[in-house]
């Protein structure tokens, strides 16, 4: 399995609006229903990997209305294109997450949602360690927009 | 570094292994009980700061003992039976962690001098050859940067007064006596055969060498002394270690345990029926 990267995305896709209420968006976040839509896509996934990162943009933490991708989370994502099989190299922000569960409970219902994802590893990396370097452009706007700060 | 990197414990030859599992219980029982050490001072610490700073201080320790119990899986121990069945002879923590930091400077011990000592042993394993170790060692030891951070900040705090120098100097004998037994006596034989199989890069006398050179300075910065730097500014103890009692297997200087209370809370004995895996 080769591990795959994040496809590039569309510069300026899926900010919040400035001025939203920071409580609803925590109250209606799990199940991603507040997240920010994703990057809109040229075209269909070319493989079961882009289709797996595709999809993973569409699961949000569950504190913060950005998704694991944006947040950084992943760290990889590989396919076996006959099986259908997907492993996730997912690490957490810090080694004592209270979500760790939540989040890969998530990770897996949302990937068994795909056409063509049969089964779903989810495998726990702390290397690289998370920081917030981590986050992407798109998601250090959308956590701005929500009115969160970033410490760097 | 040289040779073969191991990617699983079933890698590792017998006695490197048996080394090496022995080492992580060591580990994950003292951030464990270290952890509840912090947590017992979430309420009541000196400054609301502070209690908040023990409340994480707290998760981070026991997110680090969480990984390494689950590490030991794949040494062919039972993680849950490990973390919720054994007795308090069983556990391999460092005496000064039985009962609780009883004072803040007990609790200021325990945050410089053994959560340090801790550390110093994790940056031994940054580049080790197993793996399993070697992947977790930077975002671990990113986490505990600030806990020394904090111990720094309280015992320059509280040396800026005659009977904050007398409280520290009184709660730190008995933890800085354990921290410098616990790297091990020279000639350690777990900790030669780790070195020279390039689990760990530091041997026992390197070990300690390197936590005098951490916590030295800031003691003797409010004239605690502990340590001191000879001519070539290598930090020495003014104490020697005293081997006497030395058990190597749970590298302790007496016999012992968790306190009865400890042991409940740290089993989850209340809520055992509700335990999830």
């Amino acid at each position: 399995m080769q591990l795959g990267r994040a496809p590039a995305q569309p510069a300026g896709a899926g900010s919040l609006e400035a001025g939203m209420n920071f409580a609803a968006v925590l109250a209606e976040t799990r199940g991603g229903r507040t997240l920010p839509p994703p990057p809109e896509w040229d075209g269909p996934p070319a493989d079961l990997v882009e289709r797996a990162w595709r999809a993973l943009y569409e699961v949000s933490d569950p504190e913060f209305p950005i998704s694991l991708v944006d947040l950084g989370l992943i760290c990889g994502v590989a396919a076996d294109e006959r099986s259908g099989e997907v492993r996730v190299d997912l690490t957490f922000t810090a080694t004592a997450c209270p979500c760790t569960d939540f989040i890969q409970w998530d990770v897996r219902e949302r990937l068994l949602r795909e056409p063509g994802i049969e089964r779903v590893q989810v495998e726990v990396v702390w290397d690289p360690p998370w920081t917030t370097a981590r986050i992407s452009e798109r998601g250090r706007r959308i956590l701005e927009d929500a009115g969160i700060a970033l410490v760097t | 570094m040289t040779g073969e990197k191991y990617a699983k414990a079933s890698d590792l030859p017998a006695e490197l292994r048996d080394r090496l599992g022995a080492l992580v219980l060591v580990l994950a029982d003292n951030k464990r009980l270290l952890g509840m050490r912090y947590s017992d001072w979430i309420l009541g610490a000196p400054a609301l700061e502070a209690g908040i700073a023990c409340s994480a201080m707290a998760q981070d320790e026991w997110g680090h003992g969480r990984i390494l119990y689950a590490m030991l899986r794949d040494f062919g121990e039972d993680p849950g039976q490990l973390e919720h069945e054994r007795s308090s002879s069983e556990y391999r923590n460092m005496e000064s962690l039985d009962a609780p930091a009883r004072s803040w400077p007990d609790l200021l011990a325990l945050n410089l001098l053994l959560d340090t000592a801790l550390s110093v042993q994790f940056e031994a394993m940054a580049e080790s050859r197993f793996e399993p170790l070697h992947y977790k060692v930077s975002k671990l030891l990113d986490e505990e940067r600030f806990h020394f951070e904090h111990g720094r900040g309280w015992v320059a705090r509280l040396g800026g007064t005659a009977a904050g120098r007398e409280a520290m100097q009184r709660a730190f004998v008995p933890v800085w006596e354990a921290c410098l037994r616990w790297f091990g006596p020279p000639g350690d034989a777990a900790g030669l055969v780790l070195c020279q199989e390039a689990i760990t890069d530091r041997d026992a006398a390197g070990l300690r060498a390197r936590w005098l050179e951490r916590v030295g300075p800031v003691l003797a910065s409010v004239g605690l002394e502990f340590a001191e730097a000879d001519s070539s500014g290598v930090w020495r103890s003014r104490v020697e270690p005293d081997w006497d009692g030395w058990d190597p297997e749970a590298r302790r200087g007496s016999e012992g345990g968790p306190d009865p209370d400890t042991l409940a809370r740290v089993r989850g004995d209340k809520n055992r029926p509700l335990l999830m895996d």
